[in-house]
């Protein structure tokens, strides 16, 4: 089985069908998913500031963090649902669009990035404790995140311009084209 | 309105968007969802302190203090990345039934906030942890976010104004970029 036959399985559920179909689901998930990736990099970005000593310096990494990063989770687990049902509708598209393929390279590094710092740099110097400006290791960390989400962000924006979201036939460009019919009818407008 | 987005889209700068709009847009549309991302992260927060869901450690007024300035700076860069995509497309937005839904939830949820800071700035003692524990307060802060909430809703419906049927004023004669 080739994965092209996977991804067109997947455009065959019922779930991709109903929203392919639907006049809402795909414009509802789509904005579900602005609001989620903004609360994801909202929150990054506080604790990458103040990593870098920004801001929030009066409070330590570790109290700033664990009031947060809750948040990331939630909103990121939010951003990846409705991410995966906006892919399922038309996977082959977007498996093979190419700011698609460069945002989720970004989301990869992102997560080693954020592995990395985890795992090493914050270990290693107990959380940063007493510190106003994290050391340069997390100090790197905290531009890599800033830089990749932002990439994260470009790259998603544009995979909208590059792509139609519904895998349908749109009226031919007749000269007479009947603009009321081509409204009543189900045919949803292209969107970006 | 008709007319006067025809007028827009023929002045100089719109003209230059739209002769380099393959890569303006998106970016111009990235920088916009990077200045919404502030907004609604220091939004969040300070509603976490009003909920003491987080930021115990602070006062509401320094919370408050920490994320204003913020979220001034944004909602600047905000105007001004929009007004580009306005003059960019200016029947898009302005024969759009999302975005004066949009401007509308701008316009209630600064409200909100304008009342809140100089309410906090005034009371600062009396904003103290017993008095956020009252239901009117978390209620008021739970709506507050679902009007910022809207607002990125009705931002992106933009794009997809069709979904209002007739109260959409565009005609849905050319496609909806």
């Amino acid at each position: 089985m080739k994965f092209t036959d996977i991804l067109n399985a997947v455009a065959a559920w019922p779930v991709s069908d109903y929203i392919r179909g639907a006049l809402l689901a795909f414009p509802l998930l789509e904005s579900a998913h602005v609001v989620f990736l903004t609360l994801v990099f909202g929150t990054i970005l506080i604790v990458d500031l103040r990593l870098l000593g920004v801001a929030s310096i009066n409070r330590t990494f570790g109290a700033l963090e664990s009031d947060i990063i809750k948040w990331t989770w939630f909103a990121f687990s939010g951003a990846v649902l409705t991410g995966v049902l906006m892919f399922i509708t038309n996977p082959i598209v977007y498996f093979e669009n190419v700011p698609f393929r460069i945002k989720m390279v970004l989301l990869l590094c992102a997560g080693l990035n954020m592995l990395i710092f985890e795992q090493f740099t914050r270990r290693k110097y107990n959380d940063f404790e007493g510190t106003a400006t994290a050391p340069r290791p997390a100090r790197i960390a905290a531009v890599l995140s800033l830089v990749l989400w932002t990439g994260v962000i470009g790259a998603g924006r544009v995979i909208g311009f590059t792509t139609s979201h519904v895998a349908v036939a749109l009226p031919p460009a007749a000269e007479n084209l009947d603009f009321d019919d081509f409204l009543t009818s189900d045919a949803p407008a292209p969107a970006q | 309105m008709k007319n006067f987005s025809e007028w827009i889209s023929t002045t100089f700068l719109s003209l230059f968007i739209q002769n380099n709009q393959a890569w303006m847009i998106p970016a111009i549309q990235s920088v916009h969802i990077v200045g919404i991302s502030v907004v609604i992260g220091s939004i969040l927060m300070v509603a976490l302190r009003v909920l003491r869901l987080g930021w115990m450690d602070q006062s509401l007024a320094a919370v408050q203090s920490r994320f204003f300035p913020w979220l001034k700076g944004a909602i600047i860069a905000l105007a001004v990345t929009g007004a580009l995509l306005l003059v960019a497309e200016p029947a898009r937005e302005l024969m759009s039934f999302s975005f004066w839904a949009k401007m509308a939830l701008i316009v209630i949820g600064l409200g909100i906030a304008t009342a809140f800071v100089s309410t906090v700035g005034r009371n600062e003692a009396v904003w103290d942890d017993n008095r956020l524990k009252q239901g009117s307060i978390k209620l008021a802060t739970v709506l507050t976010l679902c009007v910022w909430v809207g607002v990125i809703f009705m931002g992106r419906l933009i794009a997809y104004d069709h979904v209002w049927g007739s109260l959409s004023p565009s005609n849905h004669s050319e496609p909806n970029k």
